[in-house]
């Protein structure tokens, strides 16, 4: 575990003391190695499930991807970053590496502790290197509410977690997630336990968003720059998922009865914020309230706690994490040349950029769920372990996935196809940096479905 | 003014405090607080502007009112019980005067209105020494008088963080906006003072370090309204990015120092069976989020338009010494990784 966290705390030395001209290649550098090297943690070989274990961290096939995806996505974030700040002083770029460092420190300590409260305190420690990634280097003056609703929605969830979880260290005596499973199972039945249970969901619902508390995320997205909304999407969204998956286990006769409400509105949540989907004109608004459909879909598998379930839901989030934030970064391409992120007005991009129509194909077929990507097999086995669950489901599931298409369509349609009109001609060609980012996204998308054990977390 | 008065002025404040803090006897701890306010009288009332004398009529009402009623109290008690000790078991009436007494003489909330009115009559570092030094006297004898009145001191807490949350949230004045984070932090010491004294005690340090940092920063700054923070990237650009993250430790975020004392609270009123209370004063905690927020977004976060006049005003080397700004600064950021070497200190 060490072996990745002191190379990214020494990832701030470089990022100060590396010359101006070196500045982005060592840091990309320096990131991808430290992602390369965390590729080791998806050989586990041990019984117990936990592997790279030290007194406060380690990992099991439920956090690794999710581990292995926070690193990855470090050196694509630098790399989507450069050309945005390069009009910044020297100082300010050293320090907007120096945030993005500290985030995936934090995002790693959350996801390897073995501490509940360790992972609650790195839960709430990444809020404040997000807050100023969106508050600081947002383009808007309305990034200020859009932070202001970012901290105050996740906070208002979780303090109330933390109550929670010092309750349930009073009753079981630990909270840690090796033995918690071994504790003598809590008597839940008073209005007080139902408090509780909802106390401890609460925050992670908020957080994933569940459809009702999601209005701090879109506003979020479309104000942060492009680093910040790519990790929002990829990363920060999953601690919401993750969380839950680990505290179900605790809640367990409890679970049954209250989680109908819940499913509910996850499920409502997704065709409601797809037909959203539908009439938007903002891209990027577009693919935040995508992230909300697809995450609905993610509660509600594992909001029905079965093992498909959590599989399914591992696979959709490690999928809709590299998809959306592909996405993002295609729509920063448009928005770094057109200076809008009205859709209008960026049109039949595709006679322009050929090469960049490409990705926008594959990056939307996988937003839609196209056959042999990872982002099917996710949503294949939620939807069937829902309507194994209750039939009822499908209608639900089919219509968000119908509507899921067709908002994907619309969306591909829109910026790629048709004539391109007059005042698009003069834009810039594109880089090999942005082709790189791309291929970098979606390269592993593919990849991942010919070795699904990897993500499958704890089902195999 | 003149160095022999201020050092006679100084040396009457510490005197007081020391005094408060030596002694077991309620007549001599009654002593001690009054030395203590008519020392900083004079010094509230240096630069001589009827806003500076309105703060210091106001400080010596509201004190004195306070030290009579604890004076009362303790003469109560020793007409009731026979003895003046503090640390022997005090009757319940006297008990609550004496409370009340202290809750309005450091300021607690419904006794809190006369704070923020204070510290903004006064310079910023004697609004420092009120904030600071100050609150450590009616601490000593809240810590070691055995109160028990649960009840009442986590109505004043509660109501504290709430009203203290809540004042601050339309207040453009930094003084203000101080006094009213000084009055939250206050409720929480108060929350806890009836379960776990020590844990008053390491609350009370961990927001002097930080109140500390912030007056000193401001100081270094000298902004005394949210306009002013505008600038301050001109003047010192470092403190402008760390000034953030210790606003935002004021207001209790993990990973900061200021999550310490709030976790070890809520911790403590869990296991008292008092998740409710607990969670309330967890939520009011985000009120005053609220403002250190936006003092962090006008300082930092946000670069206002102007013109080169505006940006680069006319100024003085600082004289100020910058060293024991660092080194609360880097306290108030970093400490919460050594909270176990923290309450091993205190011996929690």
């Amino acid at each position: 575990m060490l072996k990745i966290i002191v190379p990214t705390l020494m990832l701030i030395p470089t990022a100060w003391l590396s010359p101006a001209k070196w500045l982005w290649p060592t840091t990309l550098a320096h990131s991808l190695i430290i992602a390369l090297f965390s590729l080791s943690w998806l050989e586990n070989l041990s019984e117990t499930g936990w592997t790279s274990l030290n007194l406060y961290m380690g990992t099991d096939p439920l956090s690794t991807p999710l581990l292995v995806l926070t690193c990855w996505l470090l050196p694509l974030m630098i790399l989507a970053s450069q050309n945005h700040t390069s009009a910044e002083p020297m100082n300010r770029q050293r320090t907007y590496i120096t945030l993005l460092t500290s985030l995936q420190l934090f995002l790693i300590m959350a996801f390897s502790a073995t501490e509940i409260i360790l992972f609650y305190i790195m839960f709430e420690a990444t809020l404040i290197p997000t807050l100023m990634i969106i508050t600081r280097w947002g383009s808007q003056a309305e990034r200020l509410n859009a932070g202001s609703y970012f901290l105050f929605y996740t906070l208002a969830g979780s303090l109330p977690l933390l109550v929670a979880l010092l309750i349930l260290q009073n009753n079981t005596g630990t909270l840690s997630l090796l033995t918690l499973h071994y504790s003598n199972a809590l008597t839940l039945s008073s209005y007080a336990d139902k408090i509780w249970w909802a106390g401890c969901l609460l925050a992670f619902l908020v957080k994933m968003p569940l459809y009702g508390v999601h209005l701090w995320l879109p506003k979020a997205h479309v104000e942060a720059p492009i680093a910040g909304s790519m990790v929002l999407a990829a990363v920060l969204l999953k601690l919401g998922g993750y969380g839950m998956m680990r505290i179900m286990v605790m809640l367990e006769p409890l679970t049954k009865e209250l989680c109908y409400p819940f499913i509910i509105l996850a499920l409502w949540g997704i065709v409601m914020t797809g037909s959203i989907c539908l009439r938007q004109t903002d891209l990027k608004s577009l693919i935040a309230y995508s992230s909300v459909s697809h995450m609905g879909l993610v509660t509600g598998g594992i909001l029905i706690q079965t093992p498909w379930g959590f599989t399914g839901a591992l696979i959709l989030m490690i999928a809709h994490g590299l998809t959306s934030s592909a996405l993002f970064c295609l729509a920063n391409t448009n928005y770094e040349r057109t200076h809008s992120r009205t859709m209008l007005l960026a049109r039949g991009l595709q006679t322009i950029f050929p090469l960049m129509a490409t990705w926008w194909l594959i990056a939307s077929l996988a937003n839609l769920a196209l056959p042999p990507l990872p982002n099917l097999m996710g949503e294949l086995v939620i939807i069937i372990s829902l309507f194994n669950w209750s039939w009822w489901t499908i209608a639900l599931t089919g219509t968000g996935t119908l509507i899921t298409a067709a908002y994907s369509l619309y969306m591909f349609l829109m910026t790629q196809r048709g004539p391109a009109p007059a005042h698009v001609i003069s834009l810039d060609p594109t880089h090999s940096r942005e082709h790189l980012l791309m291929t970098l996204h979606l390269l592993p998308l593919t990849l991942l479905i010919l070795k699904p054990e990897l993500i499958w977390g704890w089902a195999f | 003014m003149n160095p022999y008065v201020l050092f006679f002025l100084l040396f009457g404040l510490g005197l007081g405090t020391t005094t408060t803090f030596a002694s077991s006897h309620w007549l001599l701890a009654w002593m001690g607080l009054e030395i203590n306010t008519l020392a900083i009288l004079p010094l509230m009332t240096q630069d001589h502007h009827p806003r500076a004398v309105e703060a210091a009529t106001k400080y010596f009402l509201t004190q004195a009112t306070a030290a009579a009623m604890i004076l009362f109290g303790s003469t109560t008690n020793a007409w009731l019980t026979g003895q003046w000790d503090i640390q022997q078991a005090i009757h319940p009436l006297p008990a609550t005067m004496v409370m009340l007494g202290l809750a309005l003489k450091i300021g607690l909330a419904p006794m809190h209105s006369w704070l923020p009115e204070v510290l903004q009559g006064l310079n910023l570092t004697t609004g420092l020494i009120l904030s600071t030094w100050q609150k450590l006297a009616p601490f000593a004898l809240l810590l070691q008088f055995q109160t028990t009145s649960t009840s009442l001191l986590i109505a004043l807490g509660l109501a504290s963080t709430l009203i203290g949350g809540w004042g601050g949230l339309n207040q453009t004045q930094l003084r203000k906006i101080l006094a009213y984070s000084s009055i939250a932090h206050l409720g929480w010491m108060a929350l806890i003072l009836p379960f776990f004294p020590s844990l008053t005690l390491l609350t009370l340090i961990m927001y002097l370090i930080m109140t500390l940092s912030m007056f000193l920063a401001f100081k270094l700054n000298k902004s005394t309204n949210i306009n002013t923070l505008a600038l301050s990237w001109a003047k010192t650009p470092a403190l402008t990015a760390l000034a953030p993250l210790m606003l935002l430790s004021l207001g209790g975020l993990p990973p900061l120092t200021g999550f310490m004392p709030k976790w070890l609270i809520l911790q403590e009123l869990t296991k008292q069976e008092l998740a409710p209370a607990a969670t309330m004063a967890a939520l009011t905690a985000l009120l005053s989020l609220y403002f250190y927020l936006r003092l962090s977004y006008a300082m930092t976060l946000t670069t206002s338009p102007n013109n080169t006049a505006g940006i680069t005003p006319w100024r003085l080397p600082s004289t100020q010494s910058t060293l024991p700004l660092a080194i609360a600064a880097t306290t108030s950021l970093l400490l919460l990784p050594l909270t176990p070497a923290m309450t091993a200190l205190l011996k929690l």
